[in-house]
């Protein structure tokens, strides 16, 4: 433990990190605003992990942890794949895969009116941003983004969408992209809508092409980069 | 209310419209065909009757227990078998726990139907005192992981599970043969049930359109899908189970061509099972402890060692016991693993040979010569076939002469049994049951010789 103890933390930074570790030692630091994320906590002069994971910094002052679980715990501002379960006279119901039921209003869309409201049926798939998200009360969702365009989010026709872990949504969504998806689209052409609350849809012209970057996507979470192009490599080999 | 709408499984509209497209090009999400299986895994467990099958991401386990009960007033001769399932919460948050829903009582009797009226298993070899004791077998089935096709892997699980089950041996004591002694494991060597045939379920899937069938349905195909039917066959082409419980309406053209289907899956399948439980027993074997036996120097000719404490045979084998079909005249209690040839056990077993008992040799030495595990393979492959018919002569052996016999097994020269490679475990009902026409001149030669 002792050894773990760092001023700055860097030799933590990316590390895996488990619950009880001392990531920081305030002490040391002085007129620093730090910002702290999800899985860690001041505890007097340090910062200790509550949470198993990987040690994240962003520049310029803010650390968190990452894991990987089937679970989300929506937080604003996060885009997310919804299922619409039910229809209200304010608002949709619609399912992200959190610990509760999120309210999408029907106003919530490009030039919405109570004129224009969409008429979504039960099942309707629906890329959404999460405008709040506190911890006991029902999220709320848009489909629009901060400045009130649509953007790509709305209703998500036709497709296949499979659920998976949130660890494999952020790596998807990684920048640069990730090479699995690098390999499958020089080959056939696709498209996805990641949803960091652990839903992926896919869309191609063929149903045997969405099948095949489906598994594709699937089969590489526990892979790394090069395993992941050799993945995909042999599988368009099989195919083709 | 929204709190609880928030934990279940949903189905798109996008995905079950693409289900269905992408089966008119004959392709299923995971990449399958449509009458493809997904991988199976047979596991078991160390206790004998405990099975664990996995196919694809359904797992789900089975384990057998029996118990001496009274036998039902109509069917006095017969034991009983019954199937207990669990749906476990864990494997799916629409299990709810507490009583067993519509879905459960339903796997349960399809497994039941499949097993009781066709006749898999022989019950009137559970019978221990007619009208008075027989063994009631008990499947329990739990459900570990749902992902579709639960009726298949459980159908699997209790198969595989009964064809490794042991159940004690019994034997009839007492004045007038009345009293039965259960003789614990580390005594006597456990006897296997007898399976005349293993039913197979074959589940299909029917969509929209009549002419999509797909077999073996994932979790989101069965959420999908408009209608159902499990096929229970074996693989002699018997159909012993259907079952098709609503939905859509299905052409008669297309129910023969599904158990056409399915008696081709049946086929692998017991293969595969057969394999898996083959393959079980070969290592158990292997692992057989040795049980010593008390009595040492025994003289074949019947120097009546009371070996009385059966109890200071160390714990034997459990698995060696296949052999304990064969004919024994004694028990012997160590079981080594290697031992005669195949076809020593083959012609052991079909004359019920005692003459390869001779008088052994007083300094017999327990660990010397071994029942070796290609014995105990040719016993268990042949000992579906040839003890059923076994069976049905020895019935009408005479029970009164298993008394007789508790008291020669004793001295049971343990060598004989051994050079003939014969397991253990002579005297028991199982001899009375057993056709044992040889058996018994045998045993009247060597009394006579002794």
């Amino acid at each position: 433990m002792e050894s773990k103890l760092s001023g700055s933390a860097t030799n933590l930074v990316d590390q895996l990190v488990y619950p009880g570790d001392v990531v920081l030692d305030l002490s040391s630091m002085t007129n620093q605003t730090i910002k702290l994320g999800g899985g860690l906590r001041q505890d007097s002069d340090v910062i200790s992990v509550m949470k198993a994971g990987r040690l994240r910094f962003s520049k310029p002052n803010k650390y968190w942890v990452e894991s990987s679980q089937k679970r989300y715990v929506p937080h604003a501002e996060d885009s997310v794949l919804g299922i619409v379960v039910d229809s209200r006279s304010d608002n949709f119901l619609v399912d992200i895969k959190g610990p509760a039921i999120a309210f999408l209003p029907v106003l919530a869309f490009e030039g919405g009116t109570r004129r224009n409201i969409p008429k979504f049926e039960v099942g309707a798939l629906l890329y959404v941003r999460v405008v709040k998200a506190n911890p006991g009360m029902n999220p709320e969702l848009s489909c629009t983004d901060a400045s009130g365009k649509a953007g790509e989010f709305g209703a998500l026709k036709e497709g296949y969408m499979f659920e998976c872990s949130t660890g494999l949504s952020r790596m998807l969504l990684s920048s640069p992209t990730c090479p699995v998806l690098d390999t499958l689209g020089k080959k056939l052409s696709f498209e996805i809508a990641v949803g960091l609350n652990g839903r992926v849809w896919v869309n191609a012209s063929s149903p045997s092409t969405t099948i095949i970057v489906a598994n594709a996507l699937i089969n590489s979470e526990p892979l790394s980069g090069v395993q992941q192009k050799i993945m995909a490599e042999k599988l368009l080999q099989r195919v083709q | 209310m929204e709190q609880r709408l928030a934990n279940c499984w949903r189905l798109t509209v996008n995905e079950k419209k693409f289900i269905e497209s992408a089966l008119l090009s004959d392709v299923r999400v995971d990449g399958r065909g449509p009458l493809d299986y997904r991988k199976l895994n047979i596991k078991f467990g160390k206790n004998d009757g405990s099975a664990e099958v996995q196919l694809g991401e359904t797992r789900v386990m089975s384990y057998v227990s029996a118990q001496l009960v009274q036998p039902y007033r109509d069917r006095p001769n017969e034991g009983t078998l019954s199937i207990f399932t669990e749906f476990s919460p864990m494997a799916d948050p629409s299990f709810e726990p507490g009583r067993p829903g519509e879905s459960a009582v339903e796997l349960g009797r399809i497994i039941d139907r499949g097993l009781r009226e066709s006749r898999a298993i022989d019950t009137e070899s559970l019978c221990i005192l007619s009208a008075k004791l027989v063994w009631a077998i008990r499947v329990d089935i739990h459900i570990l992981d749902n992902a579709g096709n639960l009726v298949d892997a459980a159908n699997i699980a209790a198969l595989a599970s009964l064809l490794t089950f042991r159940r004690p041996e019994c034997s009839l004591g007492g004045e007038d043969g009345q009293q039965v002694v259960v003789h614990p494991p580390e005594v006597r060597e456990p006897l296997p049930l007898i399976i005349h045939h293993l039913p197979v379920a074959v589940t299909f899937g029917y969509f929209s359109n009549e002419n999509l069938v797909v077999l073996d349905p994932t979790y989101h195909e069965e959420a999908v899908m408009t209608g159902r039917m499990t096929a229970t066959l074996n693989a002699n082409g018997d159909v012993c189970a259907i079952q098709k419980p609503g939905g859509q309406e299905i052409s008669h053209r297309v129910i023969m061509h599904c158990l056409r289907l399915a008696h081709v899956k049946a086929g692998d399948m017991t293969a595969k099972i057969k394999d898996a439980v083959e393959k079980h027993n070969t290592e158990r074997a292997l692992q057989k402890i040795k049980r010593h036996s008390s009595s040492v120097a025994v003289d074949v000719c019947g120097t009546t060692a009371s070996l009385g404490g059966k109890q200071n045979q160390s714990d034997g084998d459990k698995e060696g016991s296949r052999l304990d079909q064969l004919k024994l005249k004694d028990e012997t209690k160590s079981m080594e693993c290697d031992a005669t040839s195949s076809a020593q056990v083959q012609s052991n077993k079909k004359d019920g040979s005692s003459k390869n008992f001779v008088g052994g040799p007083s300094s017999w030495d327990p660990y010397s010569d071994c029942v070796n595990s290609d014995l105990l393979k040719a016993s268990l492959a042949s000992r579906g076939h040839s003890t059923p018919s076994k069976k049905k002569d020895s019935r009408r052996e005479t029970k009164p002469e298993e008394p007789q016999n508790e008291v020669k097994i004793d001295s049971a020269p343990m060598d004989t049994a051994l050079t003939s490679g014969q397991s253990n475990e002579g005297k028991t009902l199982k001899d009375a049951v057993k056709p044992k026409h040889k058996r018994k001149k045998k045993k009247g030669s060597s009394n006579n010789a002794n």
